[in-house]
C-alpha cells in the first residue's frame, strides 16, 4: 500500500515538473503557469511548487514586457556606462512618456554573438549596438534612417551601400599617440612639430636622455601582449597603417586589404620601421608581458610619456593632473592626423519598434540626452549643435583635429572578422626582437594574405 | 478486450485524440507566430490529456511497458532537446555557409575541405594530440607519486589530500588568470635577476605550451590522486604484510604488488586524462587564447602557437564569424572523440574479463 502511495506521489511530482516545464517554455501564457503551480502545490512536493511559482512571476514579466507597443529596448554594448544609460532611459520616459529598456552586454561577452542568441531565440532588442563590418551580417534586417532630423547634425553616422542610413552615432572615439603634455613641456618637445619620423626619433631621444629629470620610467607606454590586449595592437594600432594621414573617407588601403588581404608594401615599411622605434623606447616590462591595467595605471602616473591607447583610457578630469593630447603616428613625412569616430553605433532592427526606435535617436540627439551622455558618461558627442563640452582630459585635443578636418576614419573596424588575433602575433614577436623592421613587413603580408585566403 | 469498460476507452482513445489534437494546434499557433495567448495552455493541456490517454490504454500485456516509457520520458525528452537534436542541427549546418544568423546556401563539403587547407588549424590538432600525450604521462605519474605520499604513514595526511585536490575546485578561467599572472609577473621577477631573461614564459610558443601543460596537471593531478588513493586502499592488507614478513624492500613491494594490483585504476586514470585533455579549453583561452608563433609550418608563418582544438573552434565560429566553418571543425572533433571514447570502452572492458 506504502508503495502504491509512493509511486502515486512520484507521478504526480513527475507531472507537476512536466507542466511547470512547460509553462516556462509558453511564458507569454500566465494562465498554464498557474495552474501548473496549483498542480505542483497538490502534489505535496514543497521544492516543485517554489519552482513552479517562479515559473508564474516570470510568465508574469514577460507577458508585461510584450504588452505595451511604445516601448524600445535598446542593447548597450559599453558596460562602463550602465549606470547613466538606465539614468537616460528614466529621464526619456519622463520627459517623452515614452518606455526606453536598456540592456547591457560587454567585457568579456560579446555583443555581436549574444545577439545572435538572442536573434534565434526570437528576443530580438528594437535598438542594439554594431561594428561597422558587422552590417553586412544584418543584411536587410536594418532600418533605413536617412532623412531623420538628427542626421542633419552630424557627420558620423554610418552609411551602408545596400540598406542606406543604418547607424546612429552615439559617441566619437578617437585614438593616436596619447601624451602627457607636461612632460613634453618640461623636456622642451613640442608636440605640434611631430609629424614626420625624423621628429620622432628626435624627441623620442631626448625624452629618453632626461628620463630620470623627468621623472619618467620610459618614454613610451606601448603594449604588444597579443592574448589579452591584441584589439589594441591588431585593431588599433594596425589601423594607423590603414588610415593615418587620409581624410576621414579615404577607403584606399582598407580598399587593398579587403581584396584579398593586399598590404602597401611601401607604407608598411615605413609603419614597420615606426613601430621599431616605439618598441626600443616602450617599457620593456611593459611591451612583451603587459596589461591593459598596467599601461594606463603606468600613464596616469605620469610614468610614460606617451601611450598608445584612445581617449578612452582616461576619461575622468580627476585621473589625471596633466595636460593630455594626441599626436599623429607620423610613419610618413607629414602624417598629421588622428583617427576620430564612432567605433560602433546604433542601429534599428526594421522588425522591432521602428517609429520607436527613429524617435528615441532623435530625443538622444537633443540637449537633455546629450547632458547626461556628455557630462555623466563622459563620452564624445558626435552632434555639431551639442553645447557640451566633453570631460574627457584628451577632448580638447581631438576637438582641435576635428575642427581643422585632420581626422581619419575607422576603417580598422572594415578589416575582416579575427585578423585582429593574427596580426597581433606579428606585432609581439617585433616586439620580443624575433623579427626585425623588413621581417616585420613581409611577415605581416604574409600572415594576412594568409588569412584572406582561408 | 473483455475485461475493459466501455468508459475506459472512451476515455483513453478521447484523451489521446483530444490531447494530441490540442497539441498540433498549440504548436502550430506557436510556430505561426499568431501571438494567441492560449497556445500554451492549449499545448499542455494536450500533453497531459495524451499522456492520461496513454495511461489508460486498455492492454494487460502492454501497460508495463506504457508506465516505463511514462517514466522514461522526461529524461528522453531532456537529452533529445539537448543532446540529439543540436548535434543533428549542428552536422546539417557544417554543410551550409551559416553566420549565426541565417542559411544563406548549401556548400556541400566545402567546410570540411576548407578546414583542412587552414595551416592552423592542421597545427591545432597536432598540438592537441602533443597535449593528450605529455598529459597521460605526466598528471598519471605526478598524480600516482601524490598518491604514494597521501597513503603513507606521514603527519597532517588530510590536510595534504586536501591541499592537492583544491586546484580542481577553481574553475580553469579562474585558473588560467592567476597562472598568467604567475608567469608573467612572478616568476620574470626572478628571470630577470638570474639570467636576464625579462620576458615570460608566455610570450614563446614551446615555453607557452610547457606552460599549459604545467597548469593542467597542477588542476587535474590532484582529482586523479584521489582515485589513485582508492585503489591503493583497495590492496589487502595480508598481501602487503606477507610481503614485509618475506623481506620485500619497498622498491620491490612498490613494483611487483601494489602497481599489479591497482591495474584497473591505472586504466581508468589513463583514460579520464585522456578525454579530458583532448578537450581542454578554459586555461587554454585564460592563459594564451592560443598565441604564440610558429616561424615555419607547412610553408607558413603561425600565430595561433599554442591553440588547442577546442579553442580554435570557438575562435573560427565566434571571433571569426565563420559559424558553419567551426560546426564544421566540430563534427570532426566529436568524430576524433567518439573513436577515443570507444576504443577506450573496447579496452578497459577487456581488462575488467582478463582480472
Amino acid at each position: 500500500m506504502k508503495k502504491k502511495l509512493l509511486s502515486f506521489l512520484l507521478t504526480g511530482a513527475m507531472l507537476a515538473s512536466l507542466t511547470a516545464c512547460g509553462g516556462t517554455a509558453a511564458a507569454p501564457a500566465p494562465a498554464s503557469s498557474e495552474d501548473a503551480a496549483a498542480e505542483a502545490a497538490d502534489s505535496s512536493d514543497a521544492g516543485e511548487a517554489a519552482d513552479a511559482a517562479e515559473t508564474t512571476d516570470e510568465g508574469g514579466e514577460a507577458s508585461e514586457a510584450a504588452g505595451s507597443g511604445a516601448e524600445v529596448r535598446l542593447l548597450n554594448g559599453k558596460p562602463e556606462i550602465d549606470a547613466q544609460m538606465q539614468e537616460l532611459a528614466k529621464l526619456y520616459n519622463e520627459e517623452t512618456g515614452n518606455t526606453l529598456i536598456v540592456e547591457t552586454i560587454g567585457g568579456d561577452t560579446n555583443a555581436a554573438d549574444e545577439l545572435k542568441k538572442m536573434y534565434q531565440a526570437d528576443n530580438m532588442p528594437d535598438i542594439f549596438v554594431i561594428e561597422a563590418n558587422q552590417a553586412d551580417t544584418w543584411d536587410g534586417m536594418l532600418a533605413d534612417l536617412a532623412g531623420e532630423a538628427w542626421t542633419d547634425k552630424t557627420g558620423f553616422e554610418l552609411v551602408n551601400a545596400k540598406m542606406g542610413t543604418i547607424g546612429f552615432p552615439y559617441t566619437v572615439e578617437a585614438t593616436a599617440l596619447g601624451y602627457n603634455a607636461d612632460v613634453l613641456k618640461a623636456a622642451g618637445v613640442d608636440p605640434a612639430s611631430l609629424t614626420s619620423p625624423a621628429a620622432y626619433a628626435e624627441a623620442f631621444k631626448t625624452l629618453d636622455d632626461k628620463k630620470a629629470e623627468l621623472g619618467i620610467t620610459a618614454v613610451l607606454g606601448w603594449c604588444a601582449e597579443p592574448a589579452n590586449l591584441g584589439w589594441s595592437s591588431g585593431t588599433h594600432v594596425f589601423g594607423q597603417y590603414l588610415d593615418a594621414g587620409l581624410k576621414a573617407d579615404d577607403t584606399k588601403y582598407i580598399d587593398l586589404l579587403n581584396d584579398g588581404g593586399k598590404v602597401d608594401e611601401a607604407r608598411m615599411k615605413s609603419f614597420a620601421e615606426f613601430i621599431g622605434m616605439m618598441n626600443q623606447y616602450s617599457d620593456p616590462d611593459l611591451l612583451v608581458d603587459g596589461t591593459y591595467d598596467e599601461q594606463v595605471a603606468g600613464f596616469k602616473d605620469g610614468k610614460y610619456a606617451f601611450i598608445t591607447q584612445g581617449n578612452w583610457c582616461v576619461t575622468s578630469p580627476d585621473d589625471v593632473s596633466f595636460e593630455c593630447g594626441f599626436a599623429p603616428y607620423a610613419f610618413e613625412d607629414g602624417i598629421d592626423t588622428i583617427i576620430a569616430g564612432p567605433p560602433s553605433y546604433w542601429v534599428a532592427y526594421s522588425d522591432g519598434n521602428v517609429d520607436g526606435a527613429k524617435e528615441f535617436f532623435n530625443w538622444c540627439a537633443g540637449d537633455s540626452a546629450q547632458d547626461i551622455l556628455v557630462n555623466k558618461a563622459g563620452l564624445v558627442s558626435p552632434f555639431d549643435d551639442c553645447k557640451y563640452e566633453a570631460v574627457n582630459p584628451f577632448y580638447k585635443s581631438m576637438k582641435s583635429y576635428i575642427d581643422a578636418g585632420k581626422y581619419s576614419g575607422w576603417h580598422t573596424m572594415l578589416k575582416k572578422d579575427g585578423l585582429q588575433n593574427v596580426t597581433c602575433q606579428v606585432f609581439a614577436d617585433y616586439a620580443q626582437g624575433k623579427l626585425d623592421a623588413d621581417g616585420f613587413a613581409k611577415t605581416m603580408a604574409q600572415v594576412i594574405q594568409g588569412y584572406y585566403a582561408n | 478486450m473483455g475485461e475493459f469498460s466501455i468508459g475506459r476507452k472512451i476515455a483513453s482513445f478521447g484523451g489521446m485524440v483530444a490531447g494530441l489534437i490540442l497539441l498540433i494546434t498549440g504548436l502550430g499557433m506557436a510556430i505561426g507566430k499568431t501571438g494567441n495567448p492560449f497556445r500554451g495552455t492549449a499545448m499542455i493541456v494536450g500533453a497531459v490529456l495524451f499522456f492520461i490517454g496513454l495511461y489508460l490504454f486498455p492492454t494487460l500485456k502492454h501497460h508495463r511497458m506504457i508506465v516505463n516509457i511514462l517514466f522514461l520520458f522526461p529524461l528522453l525528452f531532456a537529452f533529445a532537446v539537448t543532446v540529439i537534436i543540436p548535434l543533428v542541427l549542428g552536422i546539417g549546418y557544417s554543410f551550409t555557409n551559416w553566420d549565426g544568423i541565417r542559411v544563406r546556401g548549401f556548400v556541400g563539403l566545402d567546410n570540411y575541405t576548407r578546414m583542412f587547407k587552414q595551416p592552423g588549424f592542421i597545427w591545432s590538432i597536432l598540438i592537441t594530440f602533443l597535449f593528450v600525450v605529455f598529459n597521460i604521462i605526466l598528471v598519471n605519474l605526478v598524480a600516482f607519486l601524490l598518491a604514494l605520499l597521501c597513503t603513507s604513514k606521514l603527519k597532517g595526511l588530510g590536510f595534504f589530500r586536501a591541499a592537492y585536490f583544491l586546484p580542481n575546485l577553481i574553475g580553469g578561467i579562474v585558473l588560467g588568470y592567476i597562472w598568467q599572472f604567475i608567469f608573467s609577473n612572478v616568476i620574470t621577477k626572478f628571470t630577470t635577476a638570474l639570467f636576464d631573461q625579462r620576458y615570460s614564459m608566455l610570450s614563446e610558443t614551446k615555453t607557452a605550451f610547457v606552460g599549459i601543460v604545467i597548469v593542467y596537471i597542477w588542476q587535474y593531478a590532484g582529482y586523479i590522486m584521489l582515485i589513485y588513493i582508492t585503489g591503493l586502499n583497495t590492496i589487502p592488507g595480508d598481501v602487503l604484510e606477507a610481503s614485509s614478513i618475506d623481506g620485500a624492500s619497498a622498491t620491490q613491494t612498490l613494483f611487483s604488488i601494489k602497481i599489479p594490483m591497482i591495474a584497473p585504476t591505472i586504466t581508468i586514470c589513463t583514460f579520464l586524462t585522456l578525454t579530458s585533455a583532448f578537450k581542454q579549453f578554459d586555461v587554454n583561452l585564460a592563459l594564451t587564447n592560443g598565441t604564440g608563433s610558429v616561424a615555419d609550418f607547412m610553408g607558413n608563418y603561425l600565430t595561433n602557437g599554442t591553440e588547442m582544438l577546442a579553442l580554435n573552434i570557438y575562435t573560427t565560429a565566434v571571433i571569426n564569424n565563420e559559424y558553419a566553418l567551426g560546426e564544421a571543425k566540430a563534427v570532426l572533433f566529436f568524430i576524433i572523440l567518439a573513436v577515443v571514447s570507444i576504443v577506450q570502452v573496447r579496452i578497459s572492458n577487456k581488462r575488467e574479463v582478463e582480472l
